[in-house]
């Protein structure tokens, strides 16, 4: 019996992991393919890399890429780390609810109506207001803001709805004034909540084709344009190269995090058993 | 408080240090580079006084350095940007104010565009070289835009069928290799079946060809025509494997299918890399004796674009006969451009499949959009014939 499930939970493991990353491995081994043609395997070669770093085209729509990620990320953390604050602390003011509704709003809207509206909007205002003149990276970088915003949003007052408010309310007995104890008090606290909530609107903005498609302008194509734009002739192992290189830094990043993070708890065991002897 | 603190200053730095760098990037991003290729060798001619043009394109459609070269010759700064939807490119024109000061969207679309008032006329004294095209194509052209005042053929394809060459053979010893029976006939239909066929997407195109297969006007909005080729379509539904317009590619250059109907750069496409791949697979292209349909890419200037000068100089350029060439060269499509094919690769221009016999040629019929009202039947008939019911 006991081997039996033992058996189960192996299989089922290693079924997820192979659902889970075959893919990516894929992707990986067929960087290294000598045609021209991702899926025609034409035998090893690491001509990919080098065409790679040759494609300006894909570099720089790459650093864009990455820009705007940058950017989007920051703003749409700060922008929503307001918005949670608004919706979990101030009480029941008028119009929560509308602004509840309308900061989620994006979440379920379908990317080609935001992406639509969007670019009629810059449209009509830079008509009417000669702002933002033309579309390129400011304006993508608005559009991504309007969509991740309602994803930092929600993490930011879930996690502030789970801190306990009596932290809060002890700082401003001490003295503290409002400003201070966000600053002093609740921003230290919810700061993982931003931290993953920087990192998502980084990953969706890096992801969005639909939406980037409808607000870019001349010169401002990004990663996914440019892959999906390729399509027409098929995908070159040059992108599946820059895939790679990307998977590299992510498992490079994420173990790193890892090791720190395995560091620091031991740290902490360490100083709390330390305070226990001494107690 | 103390533990607090340090964390504190840290993440107010942080965020003010972010906000600085947002706001310097979103200012800065947006002037356009003016300093470019100033060298020697700048040609004088008639540009805007702002030397940059934005060019959109089709992904994959013009030679390595002909953008180095125009930027080179010219001194004006070139952005060169692609897509992949002629849907993208409408929505975006008809926005307005697209930035962009040349679009190369296909016939059928660019008529409706026209229609819509979004293409600024052509100004014809500045493009000396539009002699060199070929007055065939040019009349094709005209028939989506009448008297060709708004529009210049850039590079036109068909609609044929790619094929296994050694599956088909081993197959159907006898098959009408030059015929659309290969697909249409339910008897070779049948033969081909578990070898895989593939047709298009593409409603409209399909119906046309249909209908030149049956012997009817490729651009007959006769709903009769139509429920004719619908049953000439349903015939042969259960033998198609897939309905799709691009993983036929990789498909057929893989050689898990048979015959393809498809468009010619995508079976070259296939053709090449399956011979890369020297994986054994013969791949050809054929257009069909009965006919077929063509499709222009044309290059037009939106009417609030910024730098029409500049556009049109670039019209020009594109037009001369090694330009031209050196693009069908590199993208192994035919140009439309007679003076060129001078300078054409052999290989290029005796290929049967990027430019045909002068009698197949005389066959090709370009397709011309049709009335809402058939659209919706087309629709449809096709969704019928998608889900094979």
């Amino acid at each position: 019996m006991k081997s039996r499930t033992a058996w189960f939970r192996l299989s089922s493991l290693v079924l997820g992991f192979a659902f889970l990353y075959i893919p990516i491995l894929s992707l990986v081994v067929y960087s290294f393919n000598k045609s021209k043609l991702v899926t025609v395997w034409g035998g090893f070669s690491t001509q990919g890399y080098g065409k790679l770093f040759e494609n300006t085209q894909i570099l720089d729509a790459a650093g864009l890429s990455l820009r705007i990620a940058a950017i989007n990320a920051t703003g749409a953390t700060i922008l929503g780390t307001f918005a949670g604050i608004a919706l979990a602390r101030f009480g029941q003011f008028r119009g929560r609810t509308l602004l509840s509704g309308m900061t989620t709003a994006p979440l379920v809207m379908p990317d080609v109506i935001t992406g639509l509206s969007l670019l009629l909007m810059f449209v009509a205002m830079e008509q009417a207001l000669g702002w933002p003149a033309g579309r390129g990276m400011t304006t993508i970088t608005i559009a991504h803001i309007t969509l991740t915003l309602s994803y930092v949003t929600v993490i930011v007052q879930s996690r502030l709805a789970s801190m306990d408010i009596a932290l809060e309310e002890a700082a401003m007995d001490l003295g503290a004034r409002p400003v201070k104890v966000f600053l002093l008090v609740t921003l230290p606290i919810i700061a993982p909540a931003l931290a993953s909530g920087w990192l998502l609107a980084f990953t969706i903005s890096l992801d969005d084709m639909v939406i980037a498609s409808f607000v870019s302008g001349p010169g401002s194509s990004t990663l996914p344009m440019v892959i999906y734009s390729k399509v027409r002739l098929g995908v070159s192992p040059d992108i599946n190269a820059l895939a790679t290189i990307m998977v590299g830094l992510v498992t490079v990043g994420v173990l790193l995090t890892g090791y720190l993070m395995f560091r620091r708890d031991r740290l902490r065991q360490r100083d709390r058993q330390l305070s226990e002897s001494l107690g | 408080m103390t533990v607090f603190f340090r964390p504190h200053s840290l993440l107010v730095k942080l965020v003010w240090m972010t906000l600085a760098v947002l706001l310097s990037a979103c200012s800065k991003k947006e002037a356009a580079p003016a300093q470019s290729a100033a060298s020697a060798t700048v040609v004088t001619a008639v540009t805007d006084d702002e030397k940059v043009l934005n060019v959109y394109n089709w992904s994959d459609y013009i030679a390595d350095d002909t953008v180095k070269n125009f930027e080179a010759k010219y001194g004006v700064k070139v952005n060169y940007d692609v897509f992949d939807s002629n849907e993208l490119v409408e929505t975006k024109m008809l926005a307005g104010s697209s930035g962009y000061d040349i679009v190369v969207p296909s016939s059928q679309f660019m008529e409706r565009q026209v229609k819509a008032g979004v293409f600024a006329k052509l100004d014809k004294s500045l493009l000396t070289n539009i002699g060199n095209l070929d007055p065939a194509t040019l009349k094709q052209v005209a028939m989506y835009d009448p008297g060709n005042e708004h529009a210049i053929p850039y590079m036109w394809s068909t609609d044929g069928i790619g094929y296994n060459v050694d599956k088909v053979k081993k197959l159907i010893p006898d098959a009408p290799l030059d015929s659309w029976a290969l697909i249409f006939d339910p008897k070779y239909a049948a033969k081909l079946k578990d070898c895989g066929i593939s047709i298009l997407d593409a409603p409209s195109d399909i119906r046309s060809i249909v209908l030149i297969y049956l012997g009817k006007d490729p651009n007959s909005q006769n709903p009769e025509d139509l429920k004719l080729a619908e049953a000439q379509l349903m015939k042969i539904r259960p033998y198609v494997r897939k309905i799709n317009s691009s993983q036929y590619i990789e498909d057929l250059a893989n050689g898990d299918l048979c015959v393809a109907l498809g468009y010619n750069g995508d079976v070259l496409q296939a053709r090449d890399r399956a011979f890369e791949a020297k994986n054994g697979i013969n791949i050809a292209y054929v257009i069909p004796k009965e006919g077929s349909i063509v499709t222009i890419d044309t290059m037009v200037i939106p009417a609030d674009a910024k730098h029409p000068k500049n556009a049109h100089l670039f019209m020009n350029y594109l037009m001369e006969p090694e330009v031209a060439a050196a693009n069908s060269n590199k993208v192994n499509y035919a140009n439309g451009n007679t003076a060129s094919e001078a300078f054409l690769n052999e290989s290029v221009k005796n290929d049967p499949a990027v430019y045909p016999t002068a009698e197949i040629k005389a066959k090709l019929t370009p397709e011309l959009s049709v009335a809402d009202d058939y659209n919706r039947l087309l629709t449809r008939t096709w969704t019928r014939f998608q889900t094979g019911k």
